[in-house]
């Protein structure tokens, strides 16, 4: 009978525990997914984005996702706009969710380089003010963000390249960035924490 | 125990009693959808379609449940049921007609924005194609549809005047949109290029929603938010402008004054005018916009003041004809768009204009006032994606007054009010992503000539491929003839024509193939008995003509690397019979063929764009008086070839230089003849040429941002 009691209170509080990791089995899935998938890893973060109404990560990352894969369709412009409007959404999703958010901010400012790197011509007038513009405001809310940093110093250098002008100090922010990314905790183990291993990338280029 | 037991199956069956979720997903036609969104709502519990469209998962959830389908370029389906039921689903998509790849309205329209698929131009074309000289105008006369009219500098579309063609900024009316110059030199749009970043160019069939406009309406759309706040200081070869934008939370603020005097320009390079007083522009422009809940009120202003003073050569007298000019034009433009609803959509405005002109020539001495005002209300309607409808109402007033005087005329005073009501309405209607039509009606009401006229406006286009789509348009269009008739006769009507337009348009990879036909037929057109139009003359309705071409334009920015190149043939064949015209003839300013290519060049390692611009167009019509026909005589053809070079010298410095027909091409626009025959019999003659053959500009330009980052890569 005490095994019995045991077996059961074990089931409940597993199942209870499952209910309360729902999300986290959801997100580790979804996660694990983009690896192989971009595309089905959005569909899973959307689901989740849609059944978790007040969380901005989900639609972040179900934009971050397609964003990211964007860089690899930059030969079909109708593909990448499709793709880009939809990621547009989810981050006028997680944007509606979490006012003033600077991740969200980079994430923005990414979205707007894939579209410069696609084809400057068209879009290079419109959105590269707007690019600086978001970092320039991510950066007030939050100085010492590493993505922050990081991602503002990437898109100078990649401006600093091109004039042939000085990369140091930008180089230096990048180094700076690394800095904080040895002492950045995210909230919780889903909140945004990439960008180290692009810092070192880009410390290796700069020497 | 038993109780136990019971408990334990019980909790076991709670996360084992897991169901399937089936079924297969296609379009309309049974094709396999794949990569689509299958998953319930508000739940995790979703999967993707496989190749053959089929999805399956598992869920946990029971009941009633909302199952949900999303893929892009298709509506989301909804299914409302039991989950039970939920097995070996059939589900078809409906296609979404706003997606990128539904047939567009393309007949008669050149738009320029961030929209690659439909636009012949992109934003930037202005201030990077060699001869536009970063006037709008200019970069819209390498388009199809336009003729050379090199002197005058103004729209001339499909075999229609210059005034035939109207400019609308965010909708309302401009009554006044080019600075004025000598006969020999072509004028430029009062307005900077870098204010737009929408621009529509349409050669015909346009919406109900514009009217008084006989040829053509050329739309362009302010920018919205700055992004950041900035200094730009231009410094050119003929003269400076400082500019400076300043932004708030809600609110921003950009302000832009330049001056520009021909002087030095015309001590280094000989022109063939013999100046008194060189071309002097001042002009200062102001725009504030407020996001106001979800709309955006824009609230714009400009000042130009232009004065010169110059001798011309003239064959009736050998002293030349002296002409004096003042002109002051101030433009107010208020809009506001908003959403008042998720389907309901608000766009009103209003504009003012006062335009004062001072004008002497000889012995004559002209003062002119015009006071313009237009404002609209339109709304628009979305039933559905495949159902929208716009409604509105305008009021266009004009009040001009002009005194005249010379050494045998007293002091006459004499003018007009030209008052107009309209309401118009149109429905877009997508029968599929292949078949779309438009079909509008405008009515309008003219004070003067107490004359209610109506035009029907129908447009519609088939997807005849994946690349490829074919749309025609007919139109009715009225237009009350221009202030240089109407300060002397107001007993008319308005002059209409009526447009059919048939237009493929292809699509590639960066490539873009457009050929239009059409038809237009002239009616009303005003005529009247005198060498010029004046007091005495008679006047009627009585003129009429015909205008039908073909235009062709093609672009390639995909088969050489770093090159972007445009060409564009018309053929116009056109004549009318209005004004003092003895016969239906070819209009001077109605040449046969026009083309025009366009090339641009960027070189990575110089951080450079050159370009070049070629145009021909053959002979214009002139008479002749030593031959009895009228208008039958050519002019030789005309060519220009301009070339171009910016260089970025940082990010935030630019440098411009170019040079219009750089070849030196001797052109001809036209002859003047003497109004009587010398002893012989013989009318002598003098050819009318421009001002200066070629024309040189160097200019900087240098944006400084409060972080020293905004740049002019946005410029080029």
């Amino acid at each position: 009978m005490k095994h019995l009691i045991l077996i059961v209170t074990l089931l409940i509080t597993s199942i209870v525990a499952t209910a309360q990791t729902k999300y986290e089995q959801g997100m580790y899935k979804a996660l694990d997914l983009w690896k192989t998938n971009p595309i089905e890893a959005s569909q899973l973060f959307e689901r989740i984005a849609k059944a978790e109404p007040d969380n901005w990560l989900p639609p972040y990352y179900a934009a971050e996702t397609l964003i990211l894969d964007g860089f690899s369709k930059m030969q079909d412009a109708d593909a990448l706009k499709a793709q880009l409007d939809q990621a547009q959404n989810f981050l006028n999703d997680a944007t509606a969710i979490s006012k003033d958010n600077p991740e969200i901010m980079v994430m923005q400012a990414i979205l707007y380089t894939v579209y410069v790197a696609s084809d400057g011509a068209t879009y290079g007038m419109t959105l590269s003010g707007k690019v600086m513009a978001l970092y320039a405001q991510a950066e007030k809310l939050a100085p010492n963000n590493p993505r922050v940093v990081l991602n503002k110093a990437d898109w100078n250098i990649g401006g600093a390249r091109y004039f042939g002008t000085d990369i140091k100090p930008f180089c230096k922010e990048v180094e700076r960035a690394l800095e904080l990314f040895a002492t950045f905790k995210p909230e919780t183990e889903f909140h945004p924490n990439w960008g180290r291993e692009r810092a070192q990338e880009i410390i290796a280029s700069c020497k | 125990m038993k109780n136990v037991i019971l408990v334990f199956s019980f909790l076991c069956s709670l996360s084992l009693s897991a169901q399937t979720i089936s079924g297969i997903v296609t379009d309309a036609k049974n094709n396999p959808i794949v990569q689509a969104n299958v998953y319930l709502e508000g739940t995790y519990d979703g999967g993707t379609t496989n190749a053959k469209g089929a999805f399956s998962f598992k869920t946990e959830e029971t009941g009633t449940q909302n199952l949900l389908v999303s893929f892009v370029g298709f509506e989301t389906y909804t299914m409302l049921g039991d989950i039970s039921y939920m097995k070996d689903l059939k589900i078809q998509l409906r296609e979404d007609v706003n997606s990128l790849d539904t047939v567009i309205l393309s007949a008669g329209t050149f738009s320029a924005g961030d929209n690659s698929k439909v636009n012949a131009l992109k934003p930037l074309d202005v201030v990077t194609t060699a001869s536009a000289l970063g006037d709008f105008v200019g970069a819209l006369q390498t388009l199809p549809g336009t003729t050379t009219v090199a002197e005058d500098g103004r729209l001339f579309v499909r075999g229609g005047e210059a005034e035939e063609t109207q400019i609308f900024i965010d909708g309302i009316k401009v009554f006044t949109p080019y600075s004025p110059t000598t006969n020999n030199t072509p004028t430029r749009g009062r307005y900077s290029p870098f204010l737009f970043d929408g621009i529509t160019f349409s050669t015909g069939g346009y919406s109900a929603e514009y009217g008084q406009a006989l040829s053509s309406v050329l739309l362009l759309n302010t920018t919205g938010e700055p992004d950041q706040e900035k200094t730009d200081i231009g410094i050119m070869t003929l003269g400076g402008s400082l500019g400076n934008t300043q932004k708030w939370k809600n609110n921003s603020l950009s302000v832009n004054a330049s001056y520009i005097n021909l002087a030095p320009y015309n001590a280094v390079f000989k022109s063939r005018n013999d100046w008194k007083k060189p071309a002097e522009f001042a002009s200062g422009e102001a725009v504030f916009r407020q996001k106001i809940n979800n709309g955006m009120l824009k609230l714009y202003t400009a000042f130009e003041a232009t004065n010169f003073e110059l001798t011309q050569e003239d064959i009736n007298a050998s002293e030349g004809v002296h002409f004096k000019l003042k002109n002051n034009n101030l433009y107010f433009n208020g809009s506001y768009k908003g959403m008042l609803s998720d389907s309901w959509t608000l766009e009103t405005g209003m504009s003012y204009t006062l335009a004062n002109d001072k004008i002497n020539i000889d012995a004559a001495d002209i003062k002119d006032t015009e006071n313009s005002f237009h404002g609209k209300v339109k709304l628009k309607h979305r039933f559905n994606n495949r159902f929208k409808l716009n409604f509105g109402a305008e009021y266009l007033a004009t009040n001009f007054n002009e005194n005249y005087q010379d050494t045998f005329t007293p002091k006459v005073a004499y003018g007009f009010n030209n008052n107009i009501s309209a309401a118009f309405t149109e429905a877009d209607i997508f029968f599929s992503r292949k078949l779309a039509l438009k079909a509008g009606l405008r009515i309008e009401h003219s004070v003067l000539f107490d004359e209610v006229t109506l035009s029907p406006r129908v447009s519609m286009a088939y997807k005849t491929s994946d690349k490829s789509q074919v749309s025609l348009a007919y139109g009715d269009f009225y237009q009350n003839p221009n202030s240089s008739i109407l300060k002397f006769e107001q007993d008319l009507q308005a002059q209409q024509t009526s447009h059919y337009i048939l237009n493929y348009q292809y699509n590639g990879k960066k490539q873009l193939f457009r050929a239009e036909a059409y038809y237009k037929d002239y009616d009303q057109l005003v005529k009247y008995d005198s060498d010029f139009a004046s007091f005495d003359s008679n006047y009627n309705n009585k003129g009429y003509g015909f205008a039908k071409g073909i235009d062709l334009f093609w672009r390639d920015s995909n088969s050489i690397k770093n090159v972007d190149y445009w060409v564009s043939y018309s053929f116009l064949d056109s004549e009318r019979n209005y004004q003092n015209y003895s016969k239906s003839a070819q209009p001077n300013f109605a040449n046969t063929h026009n083309l025009s290519v366009v090339g641009k060049y960027w070189i990575d390692k110089w951080k450079s764009q050159v370009g070049m611009s070629y145009s021909l167009a053959s002979g214009r019509t002139y008479t002749n008086p030593n031959t009895t026909g009228f208008l039958d005589q050519k002019t030789k053809a005309y060519n220009s070839l301009s070339l171009n070079w910016a260089y970025l010298i940082s990010p935030q410095k630019i440098l411009y230089l170019s040079v219009n027909n750089a070849l030196g091409f001797k052109n001809v626009n036209g002859y003047q003849f003497a109004n009587t025959p010398d002893i012989n019999g013989n009318f002598a003659s003098r050819s009318l040429r421009p001002a200066t053959d070629q024309f040189f500009f160097v200019g900087f330009f240098w944006t400084i941002s409060e972080k020293g980052n905004d740049n002019q890569l946005n410029n080029l």
